[in-house]
């Protein structure tokens, strides 16, 4: 099942054509204690905020069968590390490359979503996450005294890929942050724009009470995606089952 | 909302709700290391600027963009919804040193959307469950709160001035909060506002059956402050209204 894999390449292309980023490969996750129920970072404790309302931020999930494709345990970062942007706020890219098995047309959808929720089970100490996950913006606080406690891009990388590991279909998980620029983040969006359309696809479909493709705005996005267009089948498939309890 | 305490402050238009949530709010953020929600339910809509903070949107604005929405057939599945409220409410807190606000709006487009009502109740009460305490500065009754803001509070701050209509209208919410085991608040009291002699506060207590948590003088400071529009979190500690109303907020710092 293809749906992802030109955006993966292209993304490869970006690492390795920008001559600011760095990798940290394969390493164990590094240990971080738990924040519990009060850990929300208000405006005067934050140390260092990435992406929101107020800077701009791009976050999304990409997944393969080709898992040779993904770089497991990698985390890769184009830009200044959370400690070197103690008092700044700045933009936020994330993307979430993942290799997998078992996709079909009739779990595809629910396995990307339960993916992409992930990050709402991150639970580090002053550490706060709010996203969207329809306008692939994502927001993050980072409170001054985990900042200054060392909280870098490597705790939260390897803390996502550990609840991605969590799932028996994940083979491979790696991370791309990007806090450099708005130009970077540009070419991110630019990178990862059919990467928006499809997922706003799927969405469509699992939404869907008519499959009226002829009238769909998403119809070229279908028409160049076998894998959507299984997925599609799998969802008619399925309503039709439905109506036919019913009846 | 694991130790969070949720309070609400109620009592007939114009007896100082505003004010008193406001210095209430100024003592439990002075003391550090504690989170405050501040919560405007009132369609008045004075404690931003009781409190000298500006609001870039209401949960109000937040609800009808959500209709509008829906009208238009953008909905998407439900948690997808929660998630972008969240981020939502979030990006409408007004935040300052040791608070922050969320204000409600007004009311003006009811309408019939209960599960958007629903939603964003459900969403408020996650939010309140990241802070310590929560202060709801609220509408006459406790029962607005309840349709509008809160499932339910923990303790319940009726406000009244000495006048007559005050008294009587205190008498009424507590009588409707005892009555509504919905609201489920675990205590009750009564705090006095613009008193002008001990003789009032006596007589007053000695006509009702609500517990007095305290009183509030005539202050000429507060008098000065809401003429002049000045928030009311710089109003001098040693003032008589900054030393009373900490005396009341002192009540609910664990």
């Amino acid at each position: 099942m293809e749906l992802f894999e030109p955006v993966i390449r292209e993304l490869r292309s970006f690492i390795v054509e920008t001559p600011h980023a760095r990798s940290w490969a394969g390493g164990p996750s590094r240990p971080w204690p738990r924040g519990g129920a009060r850990n929300i970072v208000l405006k005067d404790d934050v140390g260092v905020e990435l992406g929101g309302p107020s800077g701009e931020s791009l976050s999304c999930l990409v997944w393969t069968h080709d898992l040779p494709c993904i770089r497991d345990g990698c985390i890769t970062l184009i830009g200044p590390d959370i400690s070197e942007c103690m008092g700044v706020g700045g933009p936020l890219g994330k993307v979430v490359l993942v290799g997998v098995e078992g996709f079909t047309g009739e779990n595809a959808y629910e396995r990307h979503r339960e993916m992409d929720l992930l990050r709402y089970d991150l639970d580090l100490k002053g550490f706060m996450i709010r996203a969207v996950s329809s306008r692939m913006s994502e927001w993050c606080r980072i409170s001054r005294q985990a900042v200054r406690q060392g909280f870098s891009v490597q705790i939260l990388g390897s803390s996502l890929m550990d609840l991605f590991r969590k799932k028996a279909y994940v083979k491979a998980v790696e991370v791309l942050f990007v806090t450099s620029s708005a130009h970077d983040l540009k070419r991110l969006e630019s990178i990862t724009e059919s990467t928006a359309r499809t997922i706003s696809a799927m969405n469509k479909m699992a939404g869907e009470m008519r499959f009226d493709c002829e009238m769909c705005e998403y119809r070229d996005v279908c028409d160049d995606a076998d894998a959507l267009k299984k997925m599609r089948d799998a969802f008619m498939k399925r309503q039709q089952e439905a109506e036919n309890a019913g009846n | 909302m694991r130790g969070t305490e949720t309070i609400a402050l109620c009592g007939k238009g114009g007896v100082g709700k505003t004010s008193i949530c406001s210095l209430m709010v100024k003592h439990l953020a002075e003391a550090k290391g504690r989170k405050i929600l501040a919560i405007d339910a009132d369609p008045a809509s004075g404690l931003a600027a009781s409190l000298g903070v500006g609001v870039k949107k209401s949960v109000d604005d937040i609800r009808k963009d959500l209709i509008g929405k829906i009208k238009k057939g953008e909905e998407t599945d439900l948690t997808e919804m929660l998630h972008m409220l969240d981020y939502e409410l979030f990006d409408a807190l007004s935040e300052s040193e040791g608070f922050a606000l969320l204000s409600i709006g007004r009311p003006e487009d009811e309408g019939c959307f209960c599960r958007v009502n629903s939603l964003l109740k459900d969403i408020i009460h996650d939010l309140a469950g990241g802070f310590d305490c929560v202060l709801i500065d609220g509408e006459a009754g406790i029962e607005q709160i309840n349709r509008r803001v809160m499932k339910s509070v923990d303790h319940l701050i009726i406000v009244s001035d000495t006048s007559a209509k005050g008294v009587s209208v205190a008498r009424t919410i507590a009588a409707v909060a005892r009555e509504n085991q919905a609201v489920g608040c675990r205590t009750m009291g009564l705090v006095l506002n613009r008193v002008r002699s001990e003789d009032e506060v006596r007589s007053i207590a000695s006509n009702i059956d609500i517990e007095i948590y305290g009183y509030i003088p005539e202050d000429e400071v507060i008098r000065q402050y809401d003429f002049q529009g000045r928030p009311l979190l710089t109003v001098p500690d040693g003032s008589a209204a900054g030393r009373l109303s900490a005396d009341i907020a002192k009540r609910f710092m664990k």
